[in-house]
């Protein structure tokens, strides 16, 4: 045996106490900084999923507006960002699971609050005072509350129930928009159109299911009007109803363009803006790519009417802000809060996003021409139902047994099934 | 350091040689094992992949005997198997509806939901389908590239490289491509067809042929792999292989039939394993292709309805059990892999 035999022990140990070095340090890597103080001087951390276009120029609108008003208050350096909105709520999730919310994000209103339900705490009286209560409209109102509490303050709304035209392919055939009055009218319309020109009459993505899915629940409202609408959502459709506003969507399916299933949104509505489709369907957010484009101006070159048949109807999508419970920054998140309920907010947000404020009372004159009209559109309704396909009318889990049977619907279009699973989507 | 290095350097020789080359375990301490002097290397890595890799999967199966959902945190003090009763309920119609036969399959409704949740055959079935079929044509593409790769002919490496290049594109790039190549107008499939008279057919939203279409193009994608795997298998067959069935007289098909492809089992297995691997991800094409994790009764897959529960639904126990239900077929496939390698000595 050599005389090493000490020298071997003593460098195991070395061995050994490096290797645990180097764990230790790897692990202490693992552990994050959680934590801190429950100081009210933390800075708002706002998480939303506009990473660009209009969502990201609307946000950095809103917050700009707000740093002028309140110098003060600091936000998060960094909101997260590129997230699409699914993702979005995975990280708030994982947050709460942690017991670490962020001070507000984006999400829907309406049910899709359900989803962090216990997580949210009661804003009546700070955020919601008499102001808001009395200048939010009754459908936008209903939305903002969780059982009865106002948790959420809703930013902007995106309507549902448009159909958008262009105005030489209806001139060429023949078409007036205004005269349609119901959703087989828009198939009478579809087969003038088709006979009488070469372009498709009714631009539509069958990829994803979401394009039809707000399809049929317009075509659901215009048919079934706001309280079949009401009692679909409330689990209690009747079943008749929903069955004939697919087969409307089955017949309008034949004016599809021929590849439908392998284009998304932005192929179809640029069929429309080209001159190769006619109608389109979607919410006000397709008046958004033609405002990009110089030669398509509203009036002239592109038309909106309400979907006929759903007059008197806005079909709400909205965005809002939720104060969750256990909040970081309450004070400051409760300020951020209040001046999203204000109209000045509402207008820098919505001038870049291309929807309307949710309050009566906002001066529009800067939003662009389209937004004007809808904001009458929008004072002037009788009714605010909550979109089915964007989280406000159903909790996610219905949300999910919808969407499964409208996935099915895509393959088969057979409106008979589809209706039994849609009203069998609340059991 | 420089101590630490010379030491490991010197351990092979720190002890007196013995002339039959070894020395009577029994007067080895245990701190002189080899196992054990080796542990710095091998011990850390085996506890964190333990905890990380095998703790999760542990843990992930606990979590599907739970009633967890929403948030909050999940309660172990209650742990049954009715994730499981709920996924494979409706046993009868649910195992004939995955060959198109038997009545309709009904749900159940769990103690954690006021809804019904729906059995999982429907997605197991079109994952066993897509995995045997997609395996299968993939491994056969595969060998026939080979051998014609293999043939000797001029430009092979350009052929191998051209073969192999789909598998570098991610799934998210594809999809997106073959969602074009689908397209009825102006695909490419489409215009094929049309050649000899055929269609233009719907082919993303076709229940008749979604799956297949899905199944298509991951073969395009993953038959170069089979290739390579197969390809250098037959560089290891000896040419006097070849010769000796040439001067015994066989033809080309009959030598290959007969004296190459059962030399080529080993290569048949590996490659199998990795390629229903990849049949079991395919969660990422779907996802690329319909948008969504919801790509329609007729493609959806386990994958794609686990990320549903999980994620959408919030239905944390239920995707657990679904992820179970995926891992246990992974299992099936790899097991028998590792045992026949175990019995041939191999591992």
């Amino acid at each position: 045996m050599s005389s090493d035999m000490n020298d071997d022990g003593l460098s195991r140990r070395t061995v050994l106490a490096s290797a645990a070095a180097a764990g230790a340090t790897g692990l202490a890597g693992c552990s994050s900084l959680t934590g801190g103080d429950d100081a009210p001087e933390n800075p708002i951390e706002l998480l939303h999923a506009w990473s660009d276009g209009d969502g990201n120029a609307a946000i950095g609108a809103l917050i700009e507006g707000f740093e002028e008003e309140h110098p003060d208050v600091e936000f998060a350096n960094e909101p997260v960002n590129g997230a699409a909105r699914g993702n979005l709520d995975q990280v708030i999730g994982n947050r709460l699971q942690a017991n670490d919310p962020p001070s507000t994000f984006q999400t829907w209103p309406g049910a899709t609050l359900e989803k962090f339900g216990e997580a949210y705490a009661d804003i009546e009286g700070d955020v919601w005072n008499d102001d808001l209560k009395e200048n939010y409209l009754p459908g936008p109102k209903e939305q903002a509350q969780l059982d009865g509490t106002f948790v959420t303050v809703p930013l902007n709304i995106h309507r549902i129930n448009n159909l958008f035209y262009n105005t030489a392919v209806l001139e060429e055939a023949g078409v007036d928009p205004e005269s349609l009055s119901s959703p087989a009218d828009v198939v009478d319309a579809c087969a003038a159109v088709d006979e009488n020109t070469d372009a498709v009459p009714f631009a539509q993505q069958t990829s994803g299911s979401w394009s039809t899915i707000q399809l049929w629940e317009t075509v659901l409202l215009a048919q079934a009007g706001p309280d079949g609408y009401e009692s679909f959502i409330e689990g209690e459709g009747d079943v008749d109803q929903v069955r004939s506003a697919l087969e409307n969507v089955v017949a309008l399916s034949e004016y599809y363009p021929s590849d439908a299933s392998s284009i998304g949104f932005t192929e179809a509505n640029t069929m429309v803006m080209e001159g190769d489709a006619a109608f389109i369907h979607q919410g006000d957010w397709a008046a958004g790519a033609y405002s990009g484009s110089d030669d398509f101006n509203y009036g002239e070159d592109w038309g909106q009417v309400t979907y006929p048949g759903s007059e008197g109807s806005y079909l709400l999508n909205m965005d809002s802000f939720p104060y969750f419970d256990n909040n970081p920054s309450p004070e400051a998140t409760k300020t951020f809060l209040s001046y999203c309920g204000t109209t000045d907010a509402q207008v820098r947000f919505n001038r870049e996003k291309g929807s309307i404020p949710p309050r009566k009372d906002a001066d529009v004159s800067e939003l662009n021409t389209f937004q004007q009209d809808q904001y009458d559109d929008f004072t002037s309704a009788d009714s605010q139902p909550p979109s089915i396909q964007h989280g406000l009318a159903v909790s996610t889990q219905i949300k999910t047994n919808i969407t499964d049977a409208f996935s099915g619907f895509l393959e088969e279009y057979d409106a008979d099934a589809t209706a039994e699973a849609l009203v069998g989507a609340f059991e | 350091m420089r101590t630490l290095i010379a030491t490991l350097r010197n351990r092979g020789s720190d002890s007196d040689a013995r002339t039959d080359g070894g020395e009577p375990a029994a007067t080895r301490s245990f701190f002189d094992r080899d196992s054990v002097r080796s542990a710095p290397f091998w011990l850390p890595p085996f506890l964190l992949v333990g905890l990380f890799v095998y703790g999760a999967v542990v843990w992930n199966f606990f979590l599907s005997l739970t009633d967890f959902s929403g948030i909050g945190e999940p309660d172990y003090s209650d742990l049954d198997v009715e994730n499981y009763v709920v996924a494979f309920a409706d046993p009868i119609d649910g195992f004939l509806s995955m060959f198109g036969l038997g009545g309709e399959v009904g749900g159940a409704t769990p103690a954690w939901s006021d809804l019904t949740v729906s059995p999982v055959w429907n997605s197991l079935g079109n994952t066993i389908a897509l995995m045997v079929g997609f395996s299968a044509v993939c491994l056969a593409l595969g060998l026939v590239l080979a051998i014609l790769v293999d043939r000797g002919i001029r430009f092979e490496n350009t052929f191998r490289t051209i073969y192999l290049l789909p598998m570098s594109l991610s799934f998210v790039v594809t999809a997106k491509f073959w969602l074009y190549m689908y397209n009825p107008n102006t695909g490419i499939i489409n215009i094929v067809l049309g050649v000899f008279g055929i269609g233009p057919v719907q082919i993303v939203q076709n229940p008749d042929l979604k799956l297949g279409a899905v199944a298509f193009a991951l073969i395009w994608q993953f038959s170069g792999y089979a290739m390579i795997v197969y390809l250098a298998a037959l560089r290891g067959i000896p040419s006097s292989h070849f010769e000796a069935a040439r001067v015994d007289g066989a033809s080309t098909i009959k030598m290959y039939w007969r004296v190459i492809i059962p030399q080529l089992r080993t290569a048949t297995v590996s490659a199998l394993v990795v390629i229903t691997v990849f049949a079991l991800k395919a969660f990422d094409f779907l996802f690329s292709m319909y948008g969504g994790y919801q790509p329609g009764p007729s493609a959806d897959i386990l994958a794609t309805r686990m990320v549903r529960e999980a994620y959408a639904n919030q239905n944390w126990a239920y995707g657990s059990t679904i992820a179970v239900i995926l891992f246990v077929m992974a299992l099936c496939i790899v097991a028998p892999y590792v045992y026949s390698q175990y019995q041939r000595g191999e591992l």
